[in-house]
Parts: C-alpha cells; sequence; structure tokens
C-alpha cells in the first residue's frame, strides 16, 4: 500500500482497468455468504435492465471476510472471457472486491466506496446492504434514476415495515432529524441510498475520516451532511425490506450506531440546525411509508422491568443527564403497571433533548450516555406498543407525526439547555 | 507490376470498391465511365491496393443503382463499351490490381427481356424463368428485407394476371433458380466475364436462390447445392478467380457458405462491422471480442471479407433490438440518416470527422483477420448527403480536387449524376485527392502508409489471431501468428488515455517492435507487459525473438 494511502495499490490497479463510470453501486460487506451471491445477482439484474448502456461497476469493500463472499461478489462480473456464464449485455460489467482490514469497520468501507467513486468519476452511485434478503433489481433503478435523470443528490429509501418495526427510527431518528435538520426524512439512517458523485466528492473531503469521531453510522453523518449542505434530495419507496437475520437485537450497539452519531453531528452541526424552524416534506416517488399490522408477540412485561431497573439503577447517571423534573417523571411512570404503562410524548422529547445536550457537554463518558438512554427507550418503545396494540395504520402513523410536532414544537427547549449548559 | 500468381491471392488482398459511375467523368457527360477509372489507376495503385471491385456495371433502368441488371452480356452505356471494359482490365492487371466485378444472381430487373417475355404468356417458355403463383400466400414465413418500401415479397403483375416472387424492390423479380435452364443460364453469364478475365465475382444476395414452403427461404441446402456446382466449374474451367458472398448472416449461418473449401472463397463478415462501430462508441471491447469468438473456424483456403462502410447503409440487421437501438441513437440521432434496418452515412460522419477515430478503425480493420476492402472516398474522408433519397448520400461523385466540380468532370454541375458534397466540412474544396497529396501528414497518407505496412506481412492476411484480455476492458489485444511471425495488435477503443498490463508471459523474451515507426520497446518478460495508449492509439508490434 502506497504511504499516506487508504487504497490499496491491488485495488488502485483494478480502478485503472474499470476507468470512468456512469455508474458505481457500492457493497460493504463482512462475512455475508449466506445473501450476497443472490443480492449481487439482482443488482446485476438492475443494471442490465434499467442501465443497459450505462458504464458501471460494482465495488465491493470487504472487511476481511473468511466465507467466500468476496468471490460471489466478483463472479458478477461480465466480460469477454466468461462468456459461457454471462447474461446479455452491451458492454462490460465490472464487478470488484476489495479487502480493507481484518474486522469489519463501516466507515472505512464506505470511505473507499466514497473514494472509488471519486477516481472513477460516477456521476451516480448507490449503497447496498448486504444483508437485505428482499432486495428487488427495480432498487437499483428507484435509487439512481433520481441522481442520474432528475438531478438530486441524495436518494433515501423508505419502505413498508411493521408498526412496530423499526421504533429507534419512528420515534427517535425520524422525529429528531426532522425537528432540529427541518427536512422530513423518514430513513435519515438508512443502508440503502443514492447519492450523486458530487456529494460524494464533497462528503469524501470533509474531516470527518480521521478524527475517529463516526466510527459507526457514517452512513447518517453522510445524511446529515447532504442536508446542512443543502444538497437536492427526495425519497423512494422500496417495498418491504427484510433482514435474513434480524439486526438489533442488541439495542446498545444500535443506539451506537444511530443516536451516537447524530448527536455528534449535533455539534459541528449547531449553526445549521439552530436556524431552522419548522420542517418540510421531501419529495417522495412513490408513498411515504406503509405500515403492516401482523399480530406479533411482544414481551412488554420484559419491556417494562428493564425499563423499571434502569431507572432505578441508573438513576445516578440520570441525575448527570436529565433535569430534575424530567427524571422525577421517568420515577413515576416507573412504578406505573404494565397496562397502564404510558411515556407521553413531551416526556420522551424532553429526555432526548437532554440527553442531547449532555452528550454535547460530555457531562460524563459520552458513550455512558448512550448506553444510559437503552432503558429510557424501551420504555418509550413499551409505550408505543401499549398505546397502538390495537391501532390502524392511521392511528399509527398519526402519533408518529404527533411526536414529530412535539419534538418541534419543544426545540427552543433544546437550545437553552444547550446553551446554558455551555 | 505483374499479377501475384498465387491461387490464395484473395488472403492478401486489400480490396477497393469502387462504383464506375462515382469515380472520374473522361467524357464530361456528368457520369464516371471504364476510360475514366482506368485513368485513375496509377492513384489506386499509389494508394497500395491491389484489387477493386466495381459495382454493377451493366445495362439496367437504375431503379437501384444497377442492381436491377437488365442485360447481363453487356454495360451500360453511360460507362462506356465492352471494349471500354476490357482495357481498364488490362490495365488493372498491368498493374498488379485485380478486378472484382457484381453478379446480381438472384434477381433481375423487371425491365430484363427475360421476364418480360416470362409475364407475356403463361405459356412462354421462360414463364419458369421466375416464381409465379396464383396468391400471394406461400412462403409466408419469410421476412421482408425492404422494410420501408415493400410490403410484401409477392407483386402482382396485370399484365399476366399472377403474382411474381421478389425478395427486394418489386422491380427486382427473383429467377426460378428450380429451372434447370435458369441455372445453366446464369453460369453462362459468369463464364462471358471469366473469359474476359475478370479476377472475381462478388456475388450479391445469394441466401434467397432458392424458395421452400414452411422454411425462411434463406441458407437452403438447396441454394448451397447451386453454389457448390457453379463454383465447381469455375474451378474446372478458371482455377485462381475467386468468388465472394453477400450473405448478410449471423457468423453460424454464414460458415456452410465456405462448405468444405468447395463453395465461396471468401465472405463478407457483415455481423462485425456494425459491433466495431458499437465498441468504439461504448468504449468496450466486448461487442467486437463476443462476435469473432462466436465466429467459426473457416476452411484453410478461405477468408472473411472486412469493411467499414460500403455503398449500402450501415447495416443492422445483424444485431440484437437492443443494440440496434443503441447504435441508432449513437449514430443515427437523426431518423433521415436511418434507412431499413441499418444508416446510410458514410465512415467519415459516422465518427465525426475525428480523425484518430478513423484511424484506428481503419487499423483495426486492416489487422484483425480478413481481407479488408475500402469504400471509394473513405481514404480522404469524404463525407455524404443525407438529403439524398435511398442510399445515394454515400454515392456521390469522387473528390480529386477543389476545382470544377471537384474535379470528378468537365460537365456542367446541374450535369452531374448526383450533385457533390458542397458543405464546409466535407465538401470537395476541403476534402479531396489533390490537397491531400500535398500534404505530408494527411488521412490519405496515412491510408499509403498503413497499407504498406499491413502489406508488408502475410500474418495479417493469413494468420491465427489470439486475443489477449487485460482487465482494462478499453483495450483490445490479439496476437495475430503465421509461422514463425508475431504481431501484437493493441487499440485502445476510449478518448482517453488508458493503461493496460498484457499478459505476454507467452512472447517471454521477445523484443516488440512498433511497426510504423520501427522503435523497439522493452522486451517481454515476466512481469504483466505495461503499455500506456493516448486516446483512440493502436500499436502494432512485431515481435521478434533476437
Amino acid at each position: 500500500m502506497a504511504e499516506d494511502s487508504f487504497l490499496t495499490d491491488d485495488l488502485l490497479r483494478q480502478l485503472i482497468n474499470v476507468g470512468e463510470v456512469d455508474i458505481l453501486v457500492g457493497l460493504p460487506t463482512h462475512n455475508n455468504a449466506k445473501t450476497i451471491g443472490s443480492i449481487v445477482q439482482t443488482i446485476q439484474s438492475g443494471i442490465l435492465r434499467w442501465f443497459p448502456r450505462e458504464r458501471a461497476v460494482i465495488i465491493n469493500a470487504d472487511g476481511g471476510s473468511r466465507d467466500g463472499t468476496p468471490e460471489l461478489v466478483t463472479g458478477a462480473s461480465i466480460d469477454d472471457v466468461r462468456r459461457g456464464s454471462n447474461p446479455y449485455a452491451l458492454r462490460t460489467l465490472h464487478s470488484i472486491s476489495t479487502k480493507y482490514a481484518n474486522s469489519p469497520a463501516a466507515p472505512v468501507a464506505f470511505r473507499t466506496i466514497l473514494a472509488a467513486a471519486e477516481l472513477l468519476q460516477a456521476k451516480a452511485c448507490v449503497v447496498m446492504s448486504p444483508e437485505s434478503s428482499s432486495v428487488e433489481d427495480e432498487w437499483i433503478s428507484k435509487l439512481l434514476r433520481p441522481v442520474r435523470n432528475d438531478g438530486f443528490d441524495l436518494v433515501a429509501p423508505t419502505y413498508r415495515r411493521h408498526k412496530f418495526e423499526g421504533l429507534l427510527i419512528t420515534n427517535l431518528l425520524y422525529p429528531v432529524t426532522r425537528a432540529l435538520y427541518g427536512v422530513r426524512l423518514r430513513e435519515p439512517y438508512a443502508q440503502e441510498f443514492g447519492f450523486s458523485g458530487r456529494l460524494g466528492g464533497e462528503f469524501l473531503t470533509q474531516n470527518v475520516w480521521d478524527d475517529g469521531s463516526p466510527g459507526d453510522g457514517i452512513e447518517l453523518r453522510f445524511t446529515l451532511a447532504a442536508i446542512t449542505t443543502q444538497h437536492r434530495m427526495c425519497q423512494c419507496f422500496l417495498g418491504q425490506k427484510d433482514h435474513v437475520e434480524q439486526r438489533g437485537a442488541d439495542l446498545v450497539p444500535a443506539l451506537r450506531q444511530t443516536v451516537g452519531p447524530l448527536f455528534s453531528a449535533l455539534e459541528p452541526d449547531f449553526p445549521f440546525w439552530s436556524a431552522v424552524s419548522g420542517s418540510q416534506p421531501l419529495p417522495t416517488l412513490g408513498p411515504e411509508h406503509e405500515v403492516l399490522l401482523d399480530l406479533v408477540r411482544v414481551n412488554r412485561k420484559r419491556l417494562r422491568e428493564m425499563f423499571a431497573t434502569g431507572v432505578a439503577e441508573l438513576a445516578a447517571v440520570f441525575q448527570s443527564i436529565l433535569s430534575p423534573d424530567t427524571l422525577a417523571e421517568l420515577q413515576r411512570i416507573a412504578l406505573l403497571e404494565e397496562n397502564d404503562f404510558e411515556y407521553p410524548a413531551e416526556l420522551w422529547v424532553k429526555t432526548v433533548y437532554e440527553f442531547a445536550a449532555s452528550y454535547h457537554k460530555s457531562v460524563i463518558s459520552r458513550d455512558h450516555i448512550i448506553q444510559a438512554l437503552a432503558p429510557l427507550f424501551r420504555g418509550r418503545a413499551l409505550a408505543f406498543i401499549t398505546e397502538h396494540r390495537n391501532g390502524s395504520a392511521e392511528d399509527v402513523e398519526n402519533s408518529i407525526e404527533a411526536l414529530c410536532l412535539e419534538f418541534e414544537r419543544l426545540k427552543p427547549y433544546l437550545l437553552e439547555i444547550w446553551k446554558s449548559r455551555e | 507490376m505483374p499479377l501475384n500468381q498465387d491461387v490464395l491471392w484473395y488472403k492478401d488482398a486489400i480490396i477497393y470498391q469502387v462504383h464506375v459511375r462515382t469515380f472520374y467523368d473522361s467524357n464530361g457527360d456528368g457520369i464516371g465511365d471504364f476510360q475514366g477509372l482506368e485513368q485513375k489507376l496509377g492513384y489506386l495503385q499509389e494508394l497500395g491496393i491491389n484489387a477493386i471491385w466495381l459495382m454493377p456495371f451493366f445495362p439496367s433502368p437504375l431503379r437501384d443503382d444497377g442492381y436491377d441488371i437488365a442485360d447481363y452480356n453487356a454495360v451500360h452505356a453511360s460507362y462506356g463499351t465492352l471494349e471500354d471494359f476490357r482495357n481498364l482490365l488490362n490495365s488493372a492487371h498491368s498493374r498488379g490490381i485485380r478486378v472484382i466485378i457484381e453478379m446480381v444472381l438472384n434477381h433481375t430487373s423487371d425491365q430484363h427481356p427475360w421476364f418480360q417475355e416470362s409475364r407475356s404468356s403463361r405459356d412462354n417458355p421462360r414463364r419458369d424463368w421466375y416464381v409465379w403463383s396464383d396468391t400471394d400466400n406461400r412462403y409466408k414465413g419469410t421476412r421482408i428485407i425492404f422494410l420501408d418500401t415493400e410490403k410484401s415479397n409477392w407483386a402482382w403483375d396485370p399484365i399476366s394476371k399472377a403474382y411474381y416472387w421478389h425478395r427486394f424492390f418489386s422491380h427486382q423479380p427473383d429467377l426460378n433458380y428450380d429451372n434447370p435452364a435458369v441455372r445453366e443460364q446464369m453460369w453462362n453469364v459468369m463464364r462471358f466475364w471469366l473469359e474476359m478475365g475478370v479476377d472475381a465475382f462478388r456475388l450479391d444476395a445469394v441466401p434467397y436462390l432458392v424458395e421452400r414452403e414452411g422454411t425462411s427461404c434463406e441458407n437452403l441446402l438447396e441454394t448451397h447445392a447451386i453454389l457448390k456446382e457453379l463454383r465447381r466449374k469455375l474451378d474446372e474451367q478458371f482455377p485462381g478467380r475467386m468468388l465472394l458472398a453477400e450473405a448478410n448472416q449471423w457468423p453460424a449461418d454464414l460458415r456452410p457458405y465456405f462448405g468444405e473449401g468447395d463453395e465461396f472463397h471468401m465472405a463478407f463478415h457483415f455481423p462485425l462491422m456494425p459491433r466495431m462501430f458499437m465498441g468504439l462508441k461504448l468504449e468496450d471491447r466486448k461487442p467486437i471480442t463476443e462476435i469473432l469468438q462466436q465466429t467459426p473456424e473457416i476452411p484453410s483456403t478461405c477468408q472473411w471479407s472486412l469493411f467499414l462502410r460500403n455503398h449500402d447503409e450501415l447495416t443492422l440487421e445483424m444485431v440484437t433490438d437492443i443494440e440496434r437501438d443503441y447504435m441508432y441513437d449513437a449514430y443515427a440521432e437523426d431518423k433521415t440518416m436511418r434507412l431499413n434496418l441499418g444508416i446510410r452515412r458514410r465512415l467519415a460522419p459516422l465518427l465525426d470527422n475525428d480523425r484518430r477515430r478513423i484511424e484506428l478503425m481503419n487499423g483495426m480493420l486492416m489487422s484483425l483477420p480478413g481481407t479488408p476492402i475500402i469504400y471509394y472516398g473513405d481514404e480522404i474522408g469524404m463525407g455524404d448527403n443525407i438529403n439524398l433519397g435511398d442510399r445515394n448520400g454515400v454515392r456521390t461523385p469522387m473528390q480529386w480536387s477543389g476545382g470544377w466540380n471537384g474535379g470528378f468532370s468537365t460537365a456542367e454541375p446541374d450535369r452531374l449524376y448526383a450533385p457533390l458534397i458542397q458543405n464546409p466540412v466535407y465538401g470537395y474544396p476541403a476534402v479531396n485527392v489533390l490537397s491531400q497529396l500535398g500534404s505530408g501528414h494527411s488521412l490519405l497518407h496515412w491510408m499509403q502508409s498503413m497499407i504498406a505496412v499491413r502489406r508488408s506481412t502475410a500474418v495479417f492476411g493469413r494468420g491465427s489471431i489470439e486475443f489477449l484480455h487485460p482487465a482494462n476492458h478499453r483495450i483490445l489485444a490479439y496476437v495475430r501468428r503465421l509461422g514463425n511471425e508475431s504481431v501484437l495488435v493493441v487499440n485502445n477503443l476510449s478518448g482517453a488515455a488508458q493503461a493496460v498490463e498484457l499478459d505476454l508471459r507467452r512472447y517471454k523474451g521477445n523484443i516488440p517492435i512498433e511497426m510504423s515507426g520501427r522503435n523497439i520497446f522493452p522486451r517481454v518478460g515476466d512481469l504483466p507487459y505495461l503499455l500506456t495508449l493516448g486516446p483512440y492509439q493502436f500499436f502494432w508490434f512485431r515481435l521478434r525473438r533476437i
């Protein structure tokens, strides 16, 4: 590897062979052999079906897989050597892989993809999740066409979700992003998204890579950067998103990947979001959301116990983070019975804002702050599930909208405590 | 310069395609003629070609540029006399240039006396010389070739009150090759010209000679049997003469036209040509290598005939629908440039008059396996006139100078058979032989030098080809080999500079010598051989083990 470059010479050699492209598909992987074969085939089909004339490349940034993942990706190349198994294609399709480390590290993978896009002068790019089992070739078109044809710089997805799926997004990430940044972006932390080479190139030069701050959740920082630099954004409905293995079963890592980067971004972005009031809708292709109402079993008792235990055991930590009123209210609801349990929107908003301000102030270790949010989020999730056990799709959506408005209404409160704590 | 007596002369040939009418007018009547062409043989000899292919020059109503023949044993009066043709033939031979003429076997003009007799009554002795029917329902599985003008392969003849079969224009009735008298008569026609001394025939539209119900009426075994019989007679009576097939077919369907070396000597490789243009526009070798890899082996005495442009439209029959749409968008955005399933444009306008791309395409034409054909005027980068109907826009007078009528004719401009190209970019004041002869860096001089390099070795005409597959898909690289001689060809299909690593381990120890400048390059070693190429640049390296 050349000095002062995170790109390997091998990758550079492969990129020379690829040359300038119109479309780049980025695929971060780490031991995804179970799913990656079908995903790559779907990507290949999408390129051939929707962009048969464009110069395209699939770039796999692999974190040291030992299960043959890279080989499955490179097998999607279409060239004039392996003629027999190739599907019909007007032109060559390169599918290349580079190993960046011996462990998965999302920022390195994403940076590698952005660097490849920059070097190849890619005009439209898309990052695809290596885990989605429901990916369709049309997703490639939906995420790239707004960039390619309509001049958008970021295309975020929306999905058909179960009403209790993605509660971290619907109860925290979406409303906070919306209230603070003024953009009604349903999936601020997306694993599939399209973007322009222009946006990718600008983000690549930002000082977010070497300061260690982004950690996981670099995609969220990317989205927020698109907002603050006022690039053109839109949303696109992709349909149902399934995972082979449900991620996020462990809440704390999920919070570290999402809320951590969000809170981190609030500091450099303060001049931007502090000047924003209200929120604006984004152009959306297809429905903004679709809600599934199937019956699911949720262990509400355990959620309530984890919430109550957390409030009790972390009282000292919360005293550093939360205002006395908020803490007192939390301690009150921690005593409520399961069927009577509620976590009012205003209380939840104040909780989140006080956590954000404390994170900013670093009242204690920032990672401890993120960890401490876990039991409280469980409480909010319990309240949401309890409230909408029999709720319709409309009820759920109205509730999310009301929560968003509450975050917007109380934004001055965040500004107040943000400054006061400074 | 005597003619090369090798019976495989066509493998080493560089053919120049020209229509007598278009080349040079010696008598000032506005139409090119045999004497005019004879006067310009020195130019062609200097260019370096060693065969000319003359488009039809027979008596004809000229409703299809002479492919509608009304008399096979004479020449059109506009072009001169049979004696003039003999003189042209002899002069060409004396300069080492062979002469290939057209022979339209499949059909005649409806003005041909044979057809006039055939239609005159149902019991005329020549009635069965053409394909007649009381209905237009026969041979339903047969495609229509000239989609823009014809609705059916049958045409109603009001005189004999029956339908006659025609695969091309309705004024070109197909001959009935099931009739032995027709087969005999057409051989007599060929013999007439062979005895005069012509070296080869380009046999037009050969897949369509025979019709059979329930088939596509193309490439039938019966057709091949007829062609084999013609070849047998040719070899017996006129050894060393050559047959070139015009069969616009896929390679696998073309292969039978070579037989076991007992049918055609040569055949046009129609599918390759559009893919060369496609590869250039895509900046991707894939279309080119794929079609060549699909091209079957042919008998050792046979040869492919390669071309970039000719008198017809750039045919897109042998491409997929997706490829055709791409080609239209890439090369004929203006729909008036499209004709039938093709693009009626010349080489230089197709390539935006980009000298680098013109050179690259000619470089590939002359280095891929086969015998190259250069269409008249393309050696100086002539343009076209899409405002002229049909394919006439690519059949305008040769531009010899910037003077009166471009040096083509002394006639009043209004009398010319077709107007000269006059636009500022391609018009005769800007693009002509005289000015290019005076410029050492002109396209004409470049073509002369490339032809000389091509003719300096038999490897291009007779050698095998081995494709290299560098990871850089913009680079088309191959090695041509013949005996101990090896030539490495590297083409950059891209408009940007490229780096490429070639796996030349098989040639380890060889010294590449660039064939135009004769400069030596670093010796081939164990490591991948690194080359950098400028936009659309190409190299021919002789690989020498010294």
